[in-house]
């Protein structure tokens, strides 16, 4: 390999799920398949993924290591990078490095209850440690799953959220925003903490494992308060802006972490210790 | 403490210099340049100013971490994609005459480049490098070297040290890699007598004695960072223009940004300078951006280097005292005022270190 940490491997572009208007799923092959066999992440690690001529971005790796052999990510297109990447299609060449940053700590989930939160895009974060949770069935309690989006049609994971509900012990709640709803939609009309408080989770033995944008974080940190959830059982991951990857750049400096290196998954306690520079 | 040094004219040095440039080695030193003292490659050593007793306008980082750099030069045929390294920089490069914080500032960006995860072109570099320090005969009003552990006479970060005399200088010897640059000449020249030595000890403490700014303490980093949420950073940071000089012209300051240039079929991934200063530092693509303002940016500066740095690096500040943010923020921002006042306002007196 390589010693330079910036040299990506590279990638090509197998398989792509169009998950919504602006979202998209890539399954991607190492092109020197042994790196596959050396590569080694752990749910809730992230990758830079080059886009040549449009530069890199930060995705979650989306694919637990249980399904190994390849990187699955989902982006959603935003500015440059990941407008360059949309207009890429299935055959062509990307680029890899990583994983980066620290992981969920699943090995502490064990016997426990799940619940994951996802808001929008924020899905993708959560989409390892659940598809570990699920290829780990057994060795985990009751699995919920509250997926939202603004609108029905921005609602992520639609295909796969059908294949999560047929595992025993798992529950899959879909929720929009108000306005988002479309006449034969049968889920959920509530924003995220609205819905999560009317589940009404029992905290005892339960985590809540939730991503999404600053206001819905917000707002359910303060339902999980009300629920009376520790801020133990609770943990999200950050999604500050980064460049290097390798706590160098600065950028993802948060009071005393780089976000890089000893995030990007913090607990609800940790959150409080940090400044709000997230 | 066991010292090595010679005791040289300005001839003499200078006659050294000019051998390293014959020698195939590429000099960079203070030249004057209009009126101001500029980091320059030089092709003769009486091109090098160190008459003028200040510090030069900028730092001499950029010959260590350029302000652009390439990281990766990428084409594409098709569907395939090949990659290039750049060629590694193996030109010898001696960087003479910086002020002792400007050395100790190369030290701080080795914290950050070469410690955890190093940086091949910053390592490469820096091997290649060998840097000769020249000690300060007077401090510039906005000097606070001594204020966050560095001295006039500083050593930190230096692989030889000049000190000046009345009648001519020490050549100090501080690392094997000094030691190696003037091999062949110590029988040539006169090792510095011990008198000689003292002279330059006078010289220093009377320089210390000169800086009338307070010392900062590593231990204020907790206070610093209770100070994060009080209203005071608001009048602190409310001047700040956001036009990132401080960053730019700071020996320690290391932030980058990754682009690519070029287009889809060609180009080059450089790696340059960058401010925490600008707004899109932290912006992200959705709009949000965790520090919105300029109070909340020019906080991140200020505890950045003497909060969070430190934690993570024995109690060192990533800052070296240079003042140069002090003497060319357009707006007259004192970091080492903003320090204190911060650190104060977050802690009671009575606990205050
Ligand atoms: C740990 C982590 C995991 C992430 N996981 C995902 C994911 O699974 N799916 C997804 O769609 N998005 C994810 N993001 C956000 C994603 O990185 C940005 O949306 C994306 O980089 C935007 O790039 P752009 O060029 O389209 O936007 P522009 O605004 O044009 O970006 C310009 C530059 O800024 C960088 N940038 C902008 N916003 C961010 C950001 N929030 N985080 C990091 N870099 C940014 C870009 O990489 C690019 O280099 C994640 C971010 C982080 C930090
Ligand atoms: S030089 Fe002064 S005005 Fe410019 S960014 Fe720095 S503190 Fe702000
Ligand atoms: S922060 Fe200012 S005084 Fe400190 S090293 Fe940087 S430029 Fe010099």
């Amino acid at each position: 390999m390589s010693e330079n940490p910036y040299r990506p491997h590279l990638m090509r572009i197998v398989d792509a799920i169009e998950e919504t208007g602006d979202v998209r799923t890539l399954r991607l092959k190492f092109l020197e398949p042994e790196i596959a066999s050396q590569l080694h992440w752990q749910a809730g690690q992230f990758g830079q993924f080059s886009i040549f001529g449009s530069g890199e971005s930060v995705f979650t790796i989306a694919n637990a290591p249980s399904r190994g052999g390849y990187i699955e990510c989902t982006f959603r297109q935003m500015g440059k990078v990941t407008s360059g990447l949309r207009n890429l299609s299935v055959g062509q060449v990307v680029g890899f490095r990583g994983p980066y940053g620290n992981h969920f700590p699943i090995e502490e989930w064990r016997g426990r209850d799940l619940l994951f939160v996802g808001g929008g895009i924020g899905m993708a974060a959560l989409h390892a440690p659940l598809q570990f949770a699920l290829d780990h069935r057994d060795e985990f309690g009751e699995i919920v799953v509250l997926n939202g989006a603004r609108a029905v049609a921005d609602m992520v994971y639609k295909e796969e959220m059908k294949e999560w509900e047929r595992a025993t012990g798992v529950r899959v709640v879909r929720t929009v925003d108000p306005g988002g709803e479309t006449p034969d939609w049968n889920g959920e009309v509530g924003l995220i903490p609205d819905v999560f408080e009317r589940l009404r989770p029992e905290p005892d033995g339960r985590i809540v494992i939730t991503c999404g944008p600053p206001v819905m974080l917000r707002f359910m940190l303060m339902a999980l308060e009300k629920l009376s959830f520790k801020s133990e059982q609770v943990i999200t991951t950050l999604e500050n802006k980064m460049k290097c990857g390798i706590g160098q750049c600065g950028r993802c400096n948060v009071g005393r972490y780089l976000l890089c290196r000893q995030g990007p998954v913090f607990t609800w306690a940790q959150l409080k210790e940090l400044p709000s520079d997230y | 403490m066991e010292r090595e040094g010679w005791r040289l004219s300005d001839k003499e040095w200078r006659e050294w210099v000019e051998a390293l440039l014959r020698a195939g080695k590429l000099v960079i030193a203070p030249v004057k340049e209009n009126d101001l003292l500029l980091f320059r490659h030089v092709l003769m050593a009486d091109e090098i100013s160190v008459s003028d007793q200040g510090k030069a306008q900028w730092s001499p980082k950029e010959f260590l971490f350029p302000r652009s750099e390439p990281l990766l030069i990428y084409r594409l045929r098709g569907a395939e994609v090949d990659l290039e390294e750049p060629k590694a920089d193996e030109r010898e490069q001696v960087l003479v005459g910086l002020r002792p914080c400007d050395a100790a500032g190369l030290s701080r960006l080795d914290d950050i480049f070469l410690l955890e995860e190093q940086d091949p072109s910053y390592a490469q570099r820096k091997k290649h490098t060998t840097i000769v320090s020249l000690a300060c005969d007077r401090a510039e009003p906005e000097c606070f070297c001594t204020a966050v552990g560095g001295s006039p006479a500083g050593t930190q970060g230096s692989d030889l040290l000049l000190l000046p005399l009345d009648d001519g200088w020490i050549l100090r010897v501080l690392t094997p890699k000094g030691k190696e640059l003037v091999a062949g000449w110590a029988a040539r020249w006169r090792p510095a007598l011990a008198e000689d030595w003292d002279r330059t000890e006078e010289r220093r403490s009377a320089v210390e004695n000169s800086i009338q700014l307070s010392p900062l303490s590593a231990q204020w980093g907790t206070a610093l960072e209770k100070s994060f949420g009080h209203p005071l950073w608001e009048s602190l940071g409310q001047r700040c223009l956001g036009c990132g000089i401080c960053a730019y012209v700071c020996p320690s300051c290391s932030c980058f940004d990754i682009n690519d240039e070029g287009n889809s079929f060609c180009g080059t991934r450089c790696r340059s300078w960058d401010s925490c200063a600008f707004a899109r530092f932290t912006l992200h693509a959705s709009g949000h951006n965790p520090r919105p303002t300029q109070p909340s940016r020019y906080r991140q500066r200020v505890l950045h280097k003497f909060a969070y740095f430190p934690d993570q690096h024995e109690g060192r500040f990533m800052c070296v005292g240079c003042g140069r943010c002090l003497r060319l923020c357009p707006v007259g921002i004192d970091i080492h005022h903003t320090v204190e006042r911060a650190a104060s306002a977050a802690s009671p007196e009575e606990e205050r270190p």
